[in-house]
């Protein structure tokens, strides 16, 4: 058990936070429902950042730092897929790595772009192609989620499988967004937390009152577990590790997402404040991989059979 | 960042485990229902106590000058995680290796300790500790139990209540003001607990017999030479003992273990293959395991020697939060565990529910990661 930061680790944080400071607070007022930057993404990928986790020092705990870092910028990044779940089928992909479960094809799918790399894990085993727009389907265009998504209107005839378990990209995938969420619940708290004790109501600052300061504490906690649960299912590689910590991080995000509107007033309805950026990508991501109940089978599948 | 144990510390955690297995033989398990401080598992502790002592594993953590092994924190974690599975047969005594001890080598005069460390050495002596009053629980500074120093002596006059051990421990870590001044003016005093004047009377409780206690000082007369410390040093040495014992009790690991029994119970009853059952346990794992992460975040830091804030009060709250699902899932799936089926279940139940009041409630943690760790400002006093 050594759960300090490495140098190597402290390192690869601080590039990032050099790299991404241009980056980590929003033009306000735009009210764009969802931010990308394409020159944020190049620089990225340029750095090499995307691919630590297969330097063998680095490694899957620093590919969920990396992830879960990212996460906390309010621009939407397509990395949690390409950093941590790529590696494992072919690192040759290209980005965005659009992941689907079989069967589920359904819903929103989050950086589905022509050009995106589409995986489908299931069943069949773990297959991919390169979406065309013959087969995607817009989303509506005020969609609330702050992630660009689309849908598939079907699969292709034709993909290329991989020879991968696909029980091992599952326990990845599961890992790649416990890692995101950890991220995006850290940031969502900073800045409810920057917004309660500026704000005054009654003559003192919104923060001062118990009944805000305890469900803040208590969602301090939840984002406390999500990051060390994620940078642990990441470290120890263990299906039932991975299935716990998503389940937990779901669980978490569907408590702050509503304390956080709740604390924000008139103002966590608007586009004027970030705070929907983080909150409705997390909104998101509690529906990944089928939601909680699915985490909680998975887990107790894995825990005692 | 490494999540694994180190191979020495696999070997460690199994050294004890095997000690248990040796030594927790019979019907321990029924036995354990016995709450921690009850006179059948107090005995038990004596004996118990005197073994560990002699397979060097009562304070292995201890520094190399007080006779221990100076094995690090993760050791001290384990060591505490292993007891704590198995129904903690040191009883109280858990408190004299924990903090006691080390904050009798820090404060002690030459004389308090050559009295009191060497029994507790050889697993012979059974501590109190006497903060808690009526009107002072959570605002543990308003306390009130007087002592007064009168020609060499300190006449002790008031009352402590939810004294664990008290029944049956030999000395009490006494706190008591010696002056009007909140924080400052409390003092510690060591009180054996056969001085004249002193009546313990058992709460009846939820957790077990022998277990919380009302304490009356009625012109109970010590030495001057009982005092702890300094006249006003309490608050400063409560401080230093807490940092030993911050993380308290690794209340999860038992919680965990209690859960893996519930279930285990279930899949013998082919009661287990219900999903919402099945999610519920997981829910709770989940819970345990965030716990524990959150804790050992916490023994990191100590490993390290950093300076432990308030982030142990985070991981103290995640751990109430598993305690309570657990219980909760206990009572919901497996209801007869607490009626006879499961003494170990039983046990746990009643352990696990004082997770959240005992040493500091779960709400005065929330009010310290609030203050401490979300740095909002400060409540209007
Ligand atoms: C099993 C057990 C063993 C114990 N053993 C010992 C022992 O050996 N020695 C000893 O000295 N003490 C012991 N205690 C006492 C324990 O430390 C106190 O119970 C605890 O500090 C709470 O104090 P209280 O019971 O007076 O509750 P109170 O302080 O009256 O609290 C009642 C409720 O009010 C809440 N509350 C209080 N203040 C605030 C606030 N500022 N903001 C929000 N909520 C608040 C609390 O969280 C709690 O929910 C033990 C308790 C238990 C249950």
């Amino acid at each position: 058990m050594q759960l300090a930061l490495s140098e190597d680790q402290t390192q690869v944080l601080d590039f990032i936070d050099t790299l991404a400071r241009p980056y980590a607070s929003v033009p306000m007022h735009d009210a764009s429902l969802v931010l990308e930057s394409a020159d944020l993404d190049a620089a990225l990928v340029e750095s090499g950042f995307l691919d630590v986790m297969a330097v063998e020092e680095l490694g899957p705990v620093t590919a969920a730092l990396v992830v879960e870092k990212l996460a906390r910028l309010p621009f939407a990044i397509e990395a949690a897929a390409s950093v941590m779940v790529r590696p494992l089928i072919d690192l040759a992909l290209p980005r965005p790595l659009c992941l689907v479960e079989e069967g589920r094809i359904g819903g929103p799918v989050r950086f589905l772009r022509p050009g995106a790399s589409v995986v489908v894990v299931g069943p069949s085993g773990v297959r991919s192609f390169m979406a065309d727009a013959g087969i995607i389907a817009a989303a509506q265009v005020d969609t609330l989620y702050a992630y660009p998504a689309a849908f598939l209107t079907g699969l292709p005839d034709c993909m290329t499988s991989h020879d991968v378990d696909a029980a091992e990209v599952l326990r990845a995938w599961r890992v790649a967004v416990a890692a995101e969420a950890a991220g995006l619940l850290a940031a969502a708290l900073a800045a409810t937390v920057a917004y309660v004790s500026d704000r005054k109501q009654f003559g003192r600052p919104l923060a001062t009152f118990q009944g805000m300061r305890h469900r803040l504490a208590e969602d301090q906690v939840m984002t406390n577990s999500v990051h060390w649960l994620a940078l642990r299912a990441a470290g120890t590689g263990s299906r039932g590790d991975a299935a716990l910590a998503l389940l937990h991080a779901q669980e978490a995000a569907k408590q702050v997402c509503y304390d956080y509107h709740q604390f924000l007033g008139g103002m966590g309805m608007t586009l004027e404040h970030p705070l929907h950026l983080w909150t409705y990508r997390l909104k998101l991501l509690t529906a990944e991989l089928g939601g909680r109940g699915e985490q909680g089978l998975a887990a107790s599948d894995a825990l005692w059979g | 960042m490494q999540f694994e144990w180190t191979p020495e510390q696999d070997a460690f955690r199994h050294k004890i485990r095997d000690f248990l297995e040796a030594n927790l033989t019979g019907d321990w398990e029924k036995f354990s229902e016995h709450g921690p401080a009850s006179p059948a598992l107090t005995a038990f502790a004596r004996e118990f106590c005197v073994k560990l002592a002699e397979a060097g594993i009562l304070f292995p953590h201890w520094p190399v000058e007080m006779g221990g092994e100076g094995l690090g924190p993760w050791e001290q974690q384990i060591l505490a995680e292993e007891m704590w599975i198995a129904g903690e047969p040191r009883g109280g005594q858990y408190m004299n290796v924990n903090w006691i001890g080390p904050t009798l080598q820090k404060y002690g005069t030459p004389e308090q300790k050559a009295r009191y460390l060497e029994p507790i050495t050889r697993g012979q002596s059974l501590w109190c500790q006497g903060f808690s009053e009526p009107d002072a629980g959570s605002d543990l500074a308003a306390l009130r139990t007087r002592a007064e120093l009168r020609d060499g002596s300190y006449v002790i006059n008031g009352q402590k209540i939810w004294t664990s051990y008290a029944g049956l421990a030999d000395t009490c870590f006494l706190l008591t003001r010696t002056s009007d001044d909140r924080k400052k003016g409390i003092t510690i005093i060591l009180v054996p607990m056969d001085t004249p004047g002193i009546t313990v009377r058992q709460i009846p409780s939820l957790i077990g017999e022998g277990d919380i206690h009302e304490v009356f000082f009625d012109d109970v007369t010590v030495p001057e030479t009982a005092r702890f410390g300094d006249e006003g040093q309490a608050w400063e040495i409560v401080a230093y003992s807490l940092r030993n014992e911050r993380l308290g009790i690794p209340r999860f690991t038992l919680a965990r273990a209690a859960l893996d029994r519930a279930v285990a119970m279930l899949q013998g009853e082919s009661r287990f293959a219900r999903e919402h059952v099945r999610i519920e346990a997981a829910r709770c794992a989940a819970l345990c395991e965030a716990a524990a992460t959150a804790n050992y975040a916490v023994v990191q830091k100590r490993v390290d020697g950093l300076s432990i804030g308030a982030e142990s009060s985070s991981a103290r709250y995640a751990t109430v939060m598993a305690e309570r699902a657990v219980c909760e899932f206990v009572v919901e799936f497996v209801p007869q565990a607490l009626a006879g089926a499961s003494p170990y279940l039983k046990m746990h139940h009643q352990r696990g529910i004082v997770a959240g009041v005992a040493a500091g409630s779960a709400e005065i943690q929330l009010n310290i990661i609030a203050s401490d760790v979300l740095e909002l400002p400060r409540e209007p006093r």
